[in-house]
C-alpha cells in the first residue's frame, strides 16, 4: 500500500519541484543587459581584518544610495576560512555574485569555468583607468576573469618602538643581509627576555617569501609551464634559516609560532608586539598598525642587495571577479565598475587592499592618504622591482598549505630542511600535474 | 446474527480509519521521506559513482575506473591520516567508555539531585562536537589558554598544547572522553536493571566491592558496553568538526590532527578532487563496516545475555 501512496505522491512532488527550477532559472539576464529596474540583492565577499570591513561596508552603503534598487550584502570572513567557505558555495551553485580573488586561486576558479569574463561587461564595467600590464595579469587565455584591485610588495614590517626600548638600531635596509635580519633579531631577543622576540617566523600563510627567496638565488619557483623549478638546495637553505632561528630564540618556540600564524592578522605576533621582525605584504601596515598601536615601519626584504637582480615584485594584492553563475550579471559588473572607478568610493578605501591599480583612482587619493597609507605607497614607489612570477598554476592553489605543513615538519624536527625541501617539491609538481 | 453484523460494520470502519490515518501519516512524514531521498540516498549513490570519476565540482566529472581506489593504496598522508584517526579511536573510545560507566556507577548510588547530575554530565555530549567548544577548547589548550595558567600556579611552564604535533591529538582525545554523557545514560539506565537480589546475595556470602563488580555488574551490563562500545567506535570514526575547528581546518601541526574525515574534506574542498573523496568516504564505509564486523564477532566471547 505504501509504494501506491508513493507512486501516487511521486508525480506532485516533482512536478513543483520543476517548477521551482524553472522559476530559479529564468530570473537572469545578460552581462551586457541594462540594469533592472526591480529590487536585485548581490552577495559580495572578501576577505580581510576589521579595518577592511568597516570600509567595504562604508563603500556599499556608497553604491546602494547611488543604485536605491540594488542591495549588496557583504560576507567577509578571515583569509584562512576564506577559501574553503568559497569552494563550498560554489560547488554548491550558491557562489556569491562579486567574489575576492587572489591571484593563487584565480587560475584554479578560472579555469574551471566559476568566472565571469569581465569583457562580456564592458558596458557597465569601465577598464580604462588600467594599464595594460596590470589588466593582463587579471587574464587567461585572452579572457578577463578578474580585474586587479591594487599593487602589494612584499617587505619586513618592523616594530621601532620595540627596537627603541630594547637599544637596538635600526638596520639599513638597502644594504642588508638575512645574516643582519638573524642578528638583529636575536639582540631584540635576549632584551625580550622571552615574551618578545625579535622575528616572527614565516613559512606558514606565505607563499610571497617563498618566491622572493626563490627569486633572490636566480631562480623561481615556477617556470611558464607551470613546472616546478626551484632547486632542492634553495628551499633547504630556507628551511635551514627559519629551524635556525627558531632554535636560538631568534624566534618564539615553533607551538607558539604555529598558534600566532593560524590565528590571523590580529592576534599575530607584530599585531601584538610581541615580535620585531615579520613578513607581510606592504599594504597591511594600515591594518596591523591599527592592531598593535605601536610606531610600524616597512622595510624591504634583506638579500635583496645581494642579489643578481631584485626579486620583489609588484603583486596584484587582489582583484575583483563576478561568478560565471550569477543571476545579475549587469548588476554585479556595476557594483565592480564601482568599486574600482568611483573616486568616492577609492577615497573610503584608500590603500587598504593596495595601493590602487587603477590610475585614475590612484591619482584621485593621493592627497588623502593617512601617515600609513602614506609610507605603504612610498614604499611602493621607491622599490627595485623585476617582473613578477607567473600566475600560479591551476592545482597549485593549496601551496600555501603544503608549505605550512612542511615547514611544521622542519620546526618540530619531525623532518630535516633536505628531506623537506625534496618532498616539497614533488608534492608541488604531483598537484599541478594532477589538476591537468 | 445482528451481532455479528454489528462487528464487520465495525471492523470495516476501522479499516477506513485506519487507511485514513496511514494516508495522513505519510503526508506527514513526506519531507522526511524526500529529505531521506534528496539530501541522503541520492548524494550516497551519486558519491559512489564519482568515486570512478576525475570531478572537479564544477566541470562533469571524467571516468578513469579504479584510479582513484589505486591511489587509496600509495597516499603516504592518508596512511597517516589513517594512524591518526585509528589511534584516536582505539585511545578515546574505550577511555570514554571507562569514564561514562565510572560516572554511572557513582550517580546510581542513589545520590539526592540525581536528575540534576544526570543532566549536568550529559551536557557536555549536546555541545561536544559543536564549533562553540572546539573554538572554546583552542583557548584552553592555547599557549596563553587556561590549562597553563592553572600550570603555572604551580610553577610549571606549559607550551602551546594544540599548536604542538606531539600533544594536539590528545587535547582532542580528551575532548571526545569530555562528551561521556550519551553511553553514560545508557549505562545508568542498564545498571537499573541488575536485580538487587544479586549483590544482596554476594553482600551476604562476603564478597568484596571489586569482585561483585567484576563477576556481577560487568557480565551484567556486558550487552549495554558491547552497544556503547559499536555506537562510539562508529561515531569516533566519523569525527569532523573538532578536528576541522581546533587545527583551522588544516589538520595541523604536521597533520598530528588529520582525521580521515577532514583529509577527505580536504581532497574534496581544497583540492577540487571530488571523485578522490568519494572514493575516500565509500572505503571508509568499509573500514567501519570492518571494524562493526569484528566488534560482533568478538562479542560472542565477552557479552553475555542473561536471558
Amino acid at each position: 500500500m505504501l509504494t501506491q501512496v508513493i507512486r501516487r505522491a511521486v508525480w506532485p512532488v516533482l512536478l513543483s519541484l520543476t517548477a521551482t527550477l524553472m522559476v530559479a532559472c529564468s530570473s537572469g539576464s545578460g552581462a551586457d543587459g541594462e540594469l533592472s529596474t526591480e529590487p536585485v540583492t548581490l552577495r559580495f565577499t572578501w576577505w580581510g581584518a576589521d579595518d577592511r570591513h568597516k570600509r567595504t561596508q562604508q563603500v556599499i552603503e556608497l553604491f546602494q544610495k547611488q543604485h536605491p534598487n540594488i542591495t549588496v550584502r557583504g560576507e567577509f570572513k578571515e583569509w584562512n576560512g576564506y577559501w574553503d567557505s568559497l569552494a563550498t558555495t560554489v560547488a554548491a551553485n550558491d557562489a556569491p555574485d562579486i567574489i575576492q580573488m587572489d591571484e593563487l586561486y584565480l587560475a584554479s576558479y578560472a579555469e574551471r569555468g566559476a568566472l565571469l569574463d569581465l569583457n562580456e561587461a564592458r558596458k557597465h564595467l569601465d577598464t580604462s583607468g588600467f594599464d595594460g600590464k596590470a589588466l593582463a595579469t587579471g587574464a587567461i587565455d585572452g579572457k578577463q576573469y578578474a580585474l586587479p584591485v591594487g599593487l602589494a610588495a612584499y617587505s619586513v614590517v618592523v616594530n621601532t618602538d620595540l627596537l627603541a626600548k630594547y637599544g637596538v638600531a635600526l638596520p639599513d635596509d638597502t644594504k642588508w643581509t638575512w645574516e643582519d635580519l638573524r642578528k638583529a633579531g636575536e639582540q631584540v631577543s635576549k632584551a625580550g627576555g622571552g615574551t618578545v622576540w625579535g622575528i616572527q617566523s614565516w613559512g606558514f600563510n606565505d607563499a610571497g617569501g617563498l618566491h622572493v627567496w626563490a627569486r633572490q638565488a636566480g631562480s623561481a619557483l615556477f617556470d611558464d609551464q607551470g613546472k616546478v623549478v626551484v632547486p632542492p638546495k634553495v628551499l633547504q637553505d630556507y628551511w635551514t634559516y627559519l629551524l635556525d632561528i627558531a632554535k636560538a630564540g631568534t624566534a618564539p618556540p615553533p607551538p607558539v609560532t604555529v598558534e600566532k600564524a593560524s590565528a590571523g592578522l590580529n592576534q599575530s605576533a607584530t599585531a601584538t608586539n610581541t615580535a620585531a621582525f615579520a613578513m607581510w605584504w606592504n599594504t597591511q601596515l594600515t591594518a596591523l598598525t591599527a592592531a598593535s598601536g605601536a610606531k610600524l615601519k616597512l622595510l624591504r626584504l634583506p638579500g635583496e642587495a645581494q642579489a643578481k637582480a631584485p626579486a620583489a615584485y609588484y603583486k596584484p594584492s587582489m582583484f575583483w571577479s563576478v561568478s560565471s553563475r550569477t543571476k545579475h550579471p549587469a548588476e554585479a559588473a556595476a557594483f565592480v565598475n564601482f568599486l574600482a572607478n568611483n573616486e568616492e568610493a577609492a577615497k573610503v578605501l584608500l590603500t587598504e587592499r593596495g595601493v590602487p591599480a587603477n590610475e585614475k583612482t590612484r591619482a584621485a587619493i593621493t592627497g588623502q592618504l593617512k601617515e600609513t597609507d602614506k609610507a605603504a605607497a612610498d614604499f611602493l614607489g621607491t622599490l627595485p622591482v623585476s617582473d613578477p612570477p607567473r600566475v600560479t598554476p591551476n592545482g597549485a592553489s593549496t601551496i600555501e598549505a603544503i608549505l605550512k605543513r612542511h615547514t611544521e615538519n622542519v620546526l618540530f624536527g619531525r623532518a630535516t630542511p633536505e628531506q623537506t625541501a625534496a618532498a616539497f617539491i614533488k608534492e608541488l609538481q604531483s598537484e599541478v600535474d594532477s589538476a591537468r | 446474527m445482528s451481532a455479528l453484523d454489528e462487528l464487520r460494520r465495525l471492523r470495516r470502519s476501522g479499516t477506513a480509519v485506519r487507511k485514513r490515518d496511514n494516508k495522513a501519516a505519510f503526508w506527514f512524514l513526506a519531507p522526511w521521506f524526500a529529505g531521506l531521498l534528496f539530501v541522503t540516498i541520492g548524494p550516497v549513490a551519486a558519491s559512489f559513482g564519482l568515486g570512478f570519476t576525475k570531478y572537479n565540482l564544477i566541470q562533469p566529472p571524467k571516468f578513469i575506473g579504479l584510479d582513484n581506489f589505486g591511489r587509496i593504496f600509495t597516499d603516504e598522508r592518508l596512511h597517516n591520516a589513517l594512524g591518526v584517526t585509528f589511534t584516536y579511536v582505539l585511545v578515546s573510545v574505550p577511555l570514554q567508555l571507562a569514564f561514562a560507566l565510572g560516572v554511572a556507577m557513582l550517580l546510581d548510588r542513589g545520590l539526592r539531585g540525581l536528575a540534576f547530575y544526570r543532566s549536568a554530565f550529559y551536557l557536555p555530549s549536546l555541545l561536544g562536537s559543536s564549533v562553540a567548544i572546539a573554538v572554546l577548547w583552542t583557548q584552553i589548550f592555547g599557549a596563553e589558554g587556561m590549562v597553563n595558567r592553572v600550570l603555572a600556579l604551580f610553577g610549571i611552564q606549559g607550551k602551546g598544547w594544540i599548536s604542538d604535533p606531539d600533544t594536539a591529538l590528545s587535547t582532542l582525545i580528551v575532548l571526545n572522553v569530555w562528551t561521556f554523557g550519551a553511553p553514560m545514560i545508557i549505562f545508568l539506565a542498564g545498571l537499573r536493571q541488575i536485580p538487587a537480589v544479586y549483590y544482596e546475595a554476594a553482600a551476604i556470602d562476603g564478597v568484596g566491592r571489586w569482585s561483585r563488580f567484576r563477576h556481577i555488574t560487568l557480565p551484567l551490563l556486558s550487552p549495554i558496553i558491547f552497544f556503547n562500545l559499536v555506537l562510539q567506535i562508529i561515531h569516533a570514526f566519523q569525527s569532523f568538526t573538532q578536528a576541522f575547528v581546533v587545527s583551522g581546518g588544516t589538520g595541523g601541526p604536521s597533520d598530528s590532527t588529520m582525521f580521515y574525515t577532514l583529509y577527505l574534506y580536504q581532497q574534496g574542498f581544497s583540492r577540487f578532487d571530488m571523485g578522490y573523496a568519494s572514493a575516500l568516504a565509500w572505503f571508509l564505509l568499509l573500514i567501519i563496516g570492518a571494524f562493526t564486523a569484528i566488534n560482533f564477532w568478538a562479542a560472542r566471547f565477552w557479552v553475555f545475555y542473561d536471558d
